[in-house]
């Protein structure tokens, strides 16, 4: 292959088959279970990068369906997003993501940054019940429940929210183990169609794991829930805070 | 956290536990069976990335057994390899890879550039066969089969490979989807102890998949094979060419 190919088509690895294509990347029916709880504000400090600021110990733990994305497939999402401000500008930050699929966990980190590690999480309704379900390998890490469509929420508090933009720590190392990327990312979604959202009674639990820390943002008490389904298109990104900008290169690590 | 302890600490994502740890990343007891085979060159030319240049039309179908592996634990690989000269030093290509476990699928993209997809290899002694198999999902996507340990091979003739470099082809996108990243990166594997090595009667059958297309580079014609265990440290790589620049 000429180099000069390779230049002009370079997406993604590996080069002849990416592991994920080039999107637009639009989403159908995708169904959120999210449940805000309160936390400790000391263990938000620790996560919570600068110039991200929190004035609330909040945290959304969400539990996501996508039956149906554009170049992903079908597959399931867990995974915790601190709402936060960014010289003023509210949104949400992603601090850890769980998902039971491939080419989206590739994609979502190496293009936008999304902290995505491969685990097995559910969301499906139980009889009576929304259930959502977090298992990493073997070991149960969180579970969430809600009733099921207990009372409908009007679109306009919901539709707010989803078009808050999410904020994103992307890091990939170079070769030699330094740090090659550092960035803070912000994205949005885009052509929202906003197909239901509900509320109802809810709880959550979360268990401590070496490998899946959801516990370490511990769940003092339930605020609220929300259950939606929507359609939309996960835009793709923009560098808002470059952390190597600021100093020369570390060396390398050995 | 401070921004000054994001720059300090930041290894990879997520930034408060990452998916893979700093090495170094030692592999005890890795157990490979490479079934070299002959394919069409045609076939290699649309793939093999200059600067890097074709030997032979042949590959190496590698299934690989990781049980102790640090920082990412026991899995299995399956993958293929393509003999190359780089400036006048031999070498091997990694095309294609596949693997049961996230850590060294994360890690491997990430740091050296492993082209690394998540599927269902295997590598089993079924009786008196070593047996290999590729599913992606439900779908077979290769098998291969070889005699168990028919005949000793000597140190001298397979450590010469191992200690070969790999190459692969980094590519990594900016946010806004454009390359950020498109390098050819060149690594070693490091303190070798090979601990037997053997060949035996061989077979390959490869099978078309739309995300795992190994079959597009077609077996003509089984070559040789190897089945092997060694301890050895993958180390990390260096930029030998940089597409970007």
């Amino acid at each position: 292959m000429k180099a000069e190919d390779l230049r002009k088509t370079a997406f993604a690895m590996p080069h002849h088959n990416p592991s994920y294509p080039v999107g637009p990347y639009r989403f159908v029916d995708r169904e959120y279970m999210i449940i805000t709880y309160r936390t400790d504000r000391e263990a938000l400090r620790r996560v919570v990068p600068e110039p991200l600021q929190f004035d609330d110990a909040i945290v959304k733990y969400e539990f996501i369906r996508m039956p149906n994305s554009t170049g992903f497939g079908d597959y399931t999402e867990s995974g915790q997003v601190i709402p936060v401000r960014l010289h003023g500008q509210a949104g949400g930050y992603v601090h850890s993501m769980f998902l039971d699929d491939d080419p989206p966990i590739a994609g979502g980190r190496e293009l936008w940054g999304f902290p995505k590690k491969l685990a097995s999480p559910t969301l499906r309704a139980e009889r009576d019940t929304l259930v959502g379900t977090l298992d990493f390998g073997p070991t149960r890490v969180a579970i969430g429940t809600m009733g099921y469509k207990h009372k409908a929420l009007a679109p306009g508090i919901v539709m707010q929210a989803l078009e808050e933009p999410g904020f994103l720590l992307k890091i990939i190392p170079h070769v030699d183990g330094s740090p090659r990327i550092c960035e803070l990312v912000r994205y949005y979604l885009r052509d929202i169609v906003l197909k239901g959202a509900w509320t109802g009674p809810a709880a959550l639990s979360l268990y401590p794991h070496g490998l899946a820390p959801v516990a370490e943002l511990p769940v003092r008490e339930v605020i609220s829930c929300v259950h939606l389904i929507a359609d939309l298109t996960l835009d793709l990104g923009e560098v808002v805070h470059d952390y190597l900008a600021e100093t020369a290169r570390r060396p390398a690590r050995g | 956290m401070k921004s000054e302890d994001v720059r300090n600490t930041a290894f990879a994502m997520p930034l408060c536990s990452p998916s893979y740890p700093i090495g170094p990343y030692r592999f005890v007891d890795r157990e490979y069976m490479i079934i070299t085979y002959r394919t069409d060159r045609e076939a290699l030319e649309k793939i093999v990335p200059e600067p890097l240049e074709i030997i032979e039309p042949t590959v190496k179908y590698e299934f690989i057994r990781m049980p102790h592996s640090t920082g990412f634990g026991s899995y299995a690989g399956s993958a293929q390899v393509i003999p190359v000269r780089f400036r006048h030093q031999r070498g091997n290509y990694t095309h294609a890879m596949f693997l049961d476990a996230h850590p060294p699928i994360a890690g491997g993209r990430e740091l050296w550039g492993f082209p690394q997809k998540l599927a269902a290899p295997n590598l089993n002694v079924a009786r008196d066969t070593l047996v290999g198999s590729l599913d992606f999902g439900p779908v077979r996507a290769a098998i291969g089969s070889m005699g168990y340990k028919h005949t000793a091979l000597a140190p001298e003739v397979v450590l010469p490979t191992l200690e070969e470099p790999g190459f692969l082809l980094k590519i990594i996108p900016h946010v806004d989807g454009r390359p950020r990243i498109c390098e050819l990166v060149r690594y070693y594997l490091r303190d070798i102890e090979l601990k037997g090595a053997w060949t035996g009667p061989a077979a390959l059958a490869l099978y078309p998949h739309a995300l795992a297309p190994v079959a597009e580079l077609p077996v003509r014609e089984v070559i040789s094979c190897v089945h092997l265990i060694a301890d050895f440290t993958l180390d990390l790589g260096e930029v030998v060419h940089d597409y970007l620049g």
